[in-house]
């Protein structure tokens, strides 16, 4: 279990979809995360779990070509990153922070913009399902300077679809959704995913709820993948009320004293058992 | 006061921010490379001053009327900049759940905004009094005085309304406003000219969606450019020269083209995680400015024609200086790309530094400035494609 799965991977196998190898990245030459070895094939949705600056989004901008590569190498559908960065980010759909997001545009607009850029039409029928689904249709004609947290979070989710990319990429998008909504874009990830020709990176600090919707696990601390769970693993640990809870804060207080181990996995029991 | 200091702490602290993101190597060469440039403009400015001294300190005009005027005017400009820098910090939305009065954080803008206005009313007296004692009338000491009086004048007539404008900013209902520009649902004429790929870029990078909002600033840019285009033709027309017009095409051109121009969009995630490449997201923000300039440039380029048709050469000569001056001042609109008061203050002083210099060495200057626009292209697709 404490190996993380894809680790050490080398050459692209036919349904890879995300290979990173030895990455490292940071911020005006501080690395923040270091070594990172992951891989994604179709049919994976996998949780990225981590504390508050673990380096989950510093990862993810990483591996959609926002910050410069330290060391390492991504390729995104077999096309490196660094050397072929247009063709690369064909191969992924990234839902955009919400405060990143255009604000004077309406959400049409804004989904017109991300489909002109993917050469895809909005207007057929799949596409009115979705947005529905989502609830997003009163919006689409306001600026989404007028959006909710939660309304711009379903119109980033709405776009990252768009053209249907191989890799679904998601920064604690999920996180600032009303349970329906979240309800609804695990269910569309799922059906996409599920189809066999995509996959999905959900970056979540919604724990409890990764056992369920994800195949497979990665967390991160301090900039390193500590553990990673297969979907085997992920099942075994979901077995028991609040198991991988207690997995994952076995790997987190690993190295700081049986005290801490202790003293931690029991109050995550202890509160598990109480919900 | 107790929030007096609120906003220089955040500028502080944000100055010290983006000190620690920067490589010390890049440090190293912008205040190395800055302060030798700095010496070298100062060195010159003394040398030009001093070759033309004997002139200088006859014209009356110039330094009873133009240098206090101009300085009164870039008075108010830097008040204005500093000023809409002060109030963003004062009037940000994390500082408005705090309980802080209005008053307080007009105090606190003005009181930054202030302050950062003390060490420029130096230089300005300093340089006016150098200026005065190399090439200008008597009494430098005098002269320097006056010249801070009046740049301090401009200054707080400008920071006045500056933080005016902020307030009223700040107590208007920010739906209204948005709606106030319209929605997606029924584009004007920008919506129908913004349809490319990418769509809708344009309305992003000019924050509004789709309709174009009438502003007194508008406005007022809009009658500024009539005029010298007017007065230029008119020109032309009666001395049957086409110098005048050809001129004002170029300049109006280039004016047209910088107000337009916006690039923050290229530092935006929906484009840099998106299969666009930098030189077609950058073309495609270019469009519509560069139509705008073009179209701002027929009128009087025709009229030079018409005025002299044997001289047709000087409005074709504009027109290259068009396409060239576009060019270079988008690479440095894209390195500032959401700093454009940053990015038209730089390209002028470059392009007045280059025309200035190239009389002294020629062709040299212009490869060097040549050489900064490629740079300053490099930089900014670098940062578009690795961060």
């Amino acid at each position: 279990m404490d190996k993380p799965s894809g680790d050490g991977s080398s050459g692209i196998e036919r349904d890879e979809l995300l290979a990173v190898c030895g990455v490292g990245a940071g911020y005006g030459g501080r690395q923040v995360v270091t070594g990172i070895d992951l891989t994604v094939n179709a049919g994976d949705i996998v949780g990225l779990l981590g504390a508050n600056g673990s380096g989950k989004s510093t990862l993810l901008k990483a591996i959609t070509g926002q910050i410069r590569l330290m060391s390492g190498r991504v390729a995104i559908n077999g096309i490196d990153l660094a050397a072929r960065p247009e063709a690369a980010k064909v191969g992924f759909g990234l839902a955009v922070d919400g405060p990143e997001l255009p604000a004077p545009l309406s959400g049409r607009q804004y989904l017109d913009l991300v489909a002109s850029i993917r050469r895809c039409r909005i207007a057929d029928d799949e596409w009115a399902g979705r947005i529905a689904r989502l609830r997003l249709a009163p919006w689409l004609d306001r600026p989404i300077a007028e959006y909710s947290l939660g309304t711009r979070a379903k119109l980033s989710i709405a776009a990252a679809l768009l053209g249907s990319p191989p890799l679904l990429i998601f920064d604690e998008t999920l996180n600032g959704l009303d349970p329906v909504a979240v309800w609804e874009a695990k269910c569309l990830i799922a059906e996409l995913v599920g189809g066999g020709s995509h996959a999905a990176i959900v970056s979540t600090h919604a724990v409890e709820a990764v056992p369920a919707f994800c195949t497979r696990a990665v967390l991160l601390s301090e900039g390193r993948v500590v553990t990673a769970w297969d979907t085997a693993e992920l099942s075994r640990a979901a077995a028991a009320p609040g198991g991988f809870e207690d997995s994952m804060m076995q790997a987190l207080t690993k190295g700081q004293g049986a005290a801490a181990i202790d003293g931690a996995t029991a109050a995550g029991r202890a509160y598990s058992q109480s919900a | 006061m107790r929030y007096d200091g609120l906003v220089l702490i955040l500028l502080w602290h944000e100055l010290r921010g983006t000190m620690r993101t920067q490589r010390p190597y890049d440090l190293a060469w912008i205040t190395l490379g800055g302060g030798i440039l700095v010496g070298y403009g100062v060195a010159d400015a003394v040398v030009a001053l001093r070759n033309a001294s004997a002139v200088l300190r006859h014209e009356d005009l110039l330094w009873m009327i133009a240098v206090p005027s101009g300085l009164f005017g870039f008075g108010g400009l830097t008040a204005s900049a500093i000023g809409r820098l002060t109030a963003a910090r004062a009037f940000a939305p994390f500082l408005k759940a705090l309980p802080i009065s209005l008053e307080a954080r007009c105090r606190a803008a003005g009181i930054a905004a202030l302050l950062m206005g003390i060490p420029l009313l130096v230089a300005a007296g300093l340089m006016s009094a150098a200026a005065s004692a190399i090439a200008g009338p008597p009494f430098p000491l005098a002269y320097g005085f006056l010249a801070s009086g009046l740049f301090a004048t401009g200054y707080l007539a400008g920071l006045a309304l500056g933080i005016a404008r902020a307030r009223r900013g700040d107590q208007a209902d920010p739906v209204l406003t948005s709606r106030s520009c319209g929605d997606g649902s029924h584009p004007g004429i920008l919506g129908l000219l913004d349809r490319g790929r990418p769509a809708w870029l344009s309305s992003w990078a000019w924050n509004i969606p789709g309709r174009v909002r009438i502003t007194w600033r508008l406005v007022a840019s809009a009658l500024v450019l009539f005029i010298v285009v007017t007065i230029s033709m008119a020109a032309s027309l009666v001395s049957h020269a086409a110098a005048p017009a050809a001129m004002a095409a170029l300049a109006v051109g280039i004016a047209v083209f910088m107000l337009s121009l916006r690039f923050h969009p290229l530092g935006s995630p929906v484009l840099r995680a998106s299969p666009i490449g930098f030189t077609h997201a950058r073309l495609r923000l270019m469009r519509l400015p560069f139509k705008l300039s073009v179209a701002t440039f027929v009128l009087p380029a025709s009229v030079a024609v018409a005025a002299e048709p044997a001289s047709w050469e000087v409005a074709a000569g504009s027109g290259i200086a068009l396409l060239a001056l576009n060019a270079a001042y988008a690479a440095f609109a894209a390195y500032f790309m959401t700093a454009p008061l940053l990015a038209v203050v730089s390209f002028s002083a470059a392009i007045a530094f280059c025309g200035y210099e190239s009389f002294e060495y020629g062709r040299t200057v212009l490869i060097g400035f040549a050489t900064l626009v490629a740079w300053l292209w490099h930089k900014a697709r670098s940062r578009y494609n690795y961060g």
